[in-house]
């Protein structure tokens, strides 16, 4: 294997999708190249980071409240004609 | 009406909406709310705007419903709608953050240097979270989006095919690039703390 498939199987690597056999080539490629080992640690961590930069938040129960209101306002007596 | 709304399908839940069941699309609200308000949030970078994405978006969904054909497909639907909706925002404030050139993603040198050992409080520090989302927001439209409903969101591949209205090997190659230029990104701003690998092969 080459730096340069090594490196377009990241994602598929990280996402367990790739055979038994290639999942052993990247590995050993990356055991064995100092360059795709940098490479795939970073690709990792940044994968990680973005998923840690902005945690997931939940609305307030006051803007909740305004959007049931808003919604209830809003439904149509009838909804069967829209069907 | 005696049903447990919250065994109920997404499936089940549309079908009642279209019959006409408030106690549906108030479960479908429950469902969804946080989800559509974050994927917004997380596309306009706006809490204020997300809120009003958010309801215009349920309001969408009480007047569109009955054009979803699929019910199966309701999440990746509203997922479309929300994005669209955000976007419009964007365009409508003219909020676009300086886009960062694709071409020619040159890599190179920037793989020598692992900042990946840095502590935890470099990596997750509020300045580096910053340069992370200035990073994500500076990728072409097409790309920051399924960076953001993959990475930030946690979509799977098909999910945001399914939304986007692209095929997953486009989702994969649009996520790989975006992925690419934020490490980058990421590995310019960490340079200054690390010095290269001296690592031998």
């Amino acid at each position: 294997m080459n730096c340069k498939l090594c490196s377009a199987l990241f994602q598929e690597f990280l996402e367990n999708s790739l055979s038994e056999e290639l999942i052993v080539e990247v590995q050993e490629h990356i055991r064995t190249c100092s360059k795709c080992r940098v490479s795939f640690r970073t690709y990792t961590v940044t994968v990680t980071l973005s998923r840690k930069v902005d945690p997931p938040c939940s609305v307030s129960p006051e803007t909740l409240d305004r959007l049931r209101k808003v919604i209830r306002e809003n439904f149509p007596k009838s909804h069967g004609a829209v069907v | 009406m005696g049903k447990k709304r919250d065994k109920q399908t997404d499936a089940d839940l549309v079908r009642d909406v279209k019959q006409g069941e408030p106690a549906a699309m108030e479960e479908i609200v429950k469902r969804y709310s946080n989800k559509v308000y974050n994927l917004a949030y997380h596309l306009t970078r706006d809490a204020h705007a997300a809120e009003e994405i958010m309801q215009d978006v349920f309001l969408t969904v009480i007047a569109k419903i009955g054009t979803l054909t699929t019910e199966a497909y309701f999440s990746t639907w509203l997922y479309r709608v929300t994005t669209n909706a955000a976007y419009g925002y964007l365009r409508k404030e003219k909020k676009f953050s300086e886009q960062t050139p694709v071409e020619d993603i040159d890599q190179e040198q920037y793989l020598e240097y692992d900042w990946t050992n840095l502590p935890d409080d470099v990596l997750l520090s509020e300045e580096s979270k910053e340069v992370l989302r200035k990073s994500i927001d500076s990728l072409p439209e097409a790309m920051r989006t399924v960076v953001v409903l993959k990475d930030v969101e946690g979509l799977k591949n098909e999910e945001i095919a399914e939304t986007l209205g692209i095929s997953v090997p486009a989702v994969k190659s649009r996520l790989h690039r975006g992925r690419l230029i934020l490490r980058k990104l990421l590995s310019e701003y960490f340079s200054k703390y690390t010095e290269p690998s001296r690592e031998e092969e």
